[in-house]
């Protein structure tokens, strides 16, 4: 805090000319009869509503809810006994999940055990939603968070669509009789594409910084925070409902189909894109179109007009 | 006023230990001249802070009426909680209790009166007069009453608590529902927010 921000919030001096405008903020006294009029509403207010009482059920409804609770604790137990390796000390045969699994399904082990090749959403993301403004750090930082755990899945989705592409490549060109890459050769891709990931990953963390700055300052200034001040939409303009149709549409495609789709293009257009993608590689120009405030935009705020990618 | 700062004396009418117990222990018993105490006693103070919180003096009165109509409503479980002649009975003071509802509600009022006015929640406080306030420019008050309105209402909160009602640091805090460090970044947010104002509007601190 600079020596200027202290002087700025230092107590007023009575007597400097701050003191003597404030001290002619003049107040008027209370309406004749208002004494009467809160015992008037005193003696017509319904009497508040009294405590919730604790239902009291059935004799049987506490028989049952003594057995739940016995049955619940002991699943509980015999979880941990298991989990901790208790019974086959004892040598009964514990089933692994899988197996249980496949025995349900009818899939053998292997099968029942193979993951999706996408990572699937958090699951705490479902639940997340803030209601109401933001005010309070505590709020803010419930929110940051909750972004950066959709960044982090979005993240962990793009490196699983990268992996993907690698490897349809280094299949294409095998199937074209091309020579195959060497495991050099595919490391030094990899290395390159990392990078460029990285790259990208320290623009986007830095302009999220800055804006996360200046949000914790309105914060602490006292002032409440919508979730259009967190992540603002996309700007809307005439071309970018079809801008979003063309990348969905192009999203499907191969490298190659998409560099042909780009010739069908009329030639200003064309010409646009990529001088729009140059700009964006140097890191000095928005995008277009432009991805809210907070780029990786957080499922749970549901705002992303437009794709991250 | 507390001009400087420092912790003062409580500008809150204070009752001799064990008072505050006893009124509200016939609160409780439903005696309506109790009630009439306590107003005497503390709505003047509880006016001053709603109107200078809200700029309008029948939204203050409004609210002081609904703080007296709670404690009302509450006393039964206020006096059961600070039995006559006990240890707790010394430690209560209505004074405050009213205060931090006073202080709560008009919180509440101000940003429902704000969404109400504007679904959208702007950057930074708007200092622009509004027409009406332009109308009663001559007044002398007008200064002082766009200085105050200008602060966000935490902010408006901590300024009239302390400099205007002279409250000590930690019983504004109290009354605000802050820890004392919280209330205090509060309060220097809130000086430095009023200098800039005044600034701005011209003058010269």
């Amino acid at each position: 805090m600079s020596v200027n921000e202290q002087d700025q919030g230092a107590p007023i001096v009575p007597g400097s000319p701050l003191a003597r405008a404030l001290g002619e903020y003049a107040v008027p006294g209370l309406s004749a009869g208002f004494a009467d009029r809160v015992l008037a509403a005193a003696e017509t207010r319904p009497a508040p509503l009294p405590d919730l009482r604790r239902q009291h059920g059935t004799r049987g409804w506490r028989w049952g809810r003594g057995i739940a609770i016995g049955v619940v604790s002991f699943g509980a137990l015999a979880s941990a006994a298991a989990a901790t390796g208790m019974l086959e000390r004892f040598a009964i045969p514990v089933p692994s999940a899988q197996k249980v699994w496949a025995s349900l399904t009818g899939k053998s082990a292997a099968e029942a055990v193979a993951s999706p090749s996408a990572p699937s959403q958090p699951a705490r993301l479902a639940q997340a939603k803030i209601a109401g403004p933001i005010d309070t750090p505590e709020e803010l930082s419930e929110a940051f968070r909750r972004i950066d755990d959709v960044r982090e899945h979005r993240r962990a989705v793009r490196r699983d669509r990268v992996d993907q592409r690698i490897a349809s490549a280094i299949e294409r060109r095998q199937a074209a009789g091309l020579p195959a890459l060497t495991p050099e050769e595919e490391a030094a891709l990899r290395a390159k594409i990392t990078a460029a990931q990285a790259r990208r990953d320290q623009l986007a963390n830095d302009r999220i910084a800055a804006r996360r700055e200046d949000l914790q300052r309105k914060v602490e200034s006292g002032e409440a925070l919508t979730r259009e001040d967190i992540v603002r939409p996309a700007p809307e303009d005439a071309d970018a409902p079809e801008r979003r149709e063309r990348l969905r549409q192009w999203r499907g495609l191969s490298p190659e189909q998409r560099r042909e789709a780009l010739r069908q293009l009329p030639l200003e257009e064309r010409r646009a894109l990529i001088e729009n993608y140059r700009t964006r590689r140097t890191g000095d120009a928005p995008r277009v179109p432009q991805t809210p405030v907070e780029a990786e935009t957080p499922a749970q705020f549901e705002t992303p007009a437009v794709p991250a990618d | 006023m507390n001009a400087s700062g420092q912790p003062s004396t409580s500008a809150l009418p204070v009752a001799p230990p064990g008072d505050d117990a006893a009124l509200a222990a016939r609160l409780a018993a439903r005696d309506p001249e109790a009630l009439r105490e306590v107003i005497a006693h503390h709505a003047a103070v509880l006016h001053r802070t709603a109107f200078r919180m809200t700029g309008d003096a029948h939204e203050a009165e409004d609210i002081v009426q609904e703080a007296c109509l709670r404690l009302w409503d509450q006393a039964p479980k206020i006096a059961a909680r600070h039995p006559l002649g006990r240890q707790p009975a010394a430690a209560l003071r209505l004074g405050a209790w009213l205060q931090r509802v006073v202080t709560n509600l008009a919180i509440d009022r101000l940003r429902r009166a704000r969404r109400l006015a504007d679904g959208d929640v702007p950057d930074h406080a708007d200092e622009a007069p509004l027409a009406d306030r332009l109308l009663e420019a001559g007044e002398r008050d007008d200064t002082a009453r766009a200085l105050i309105a200008a602060l966000p209402e935490r902010q408006r909160a901590a300024i009239v608590l302390t400099y205007y009602e002279e409250l000590s640091n930690a019983e504004a805090a109290e009354a605000m529902e802050l820890n004392i460090k919280a209330f205090e970044s509060l309060l220097h947010r809130a000086r430095a927010a009023l200098r800039q104002a005044w600034t701005a509007q011209g003058g010269a601190s």
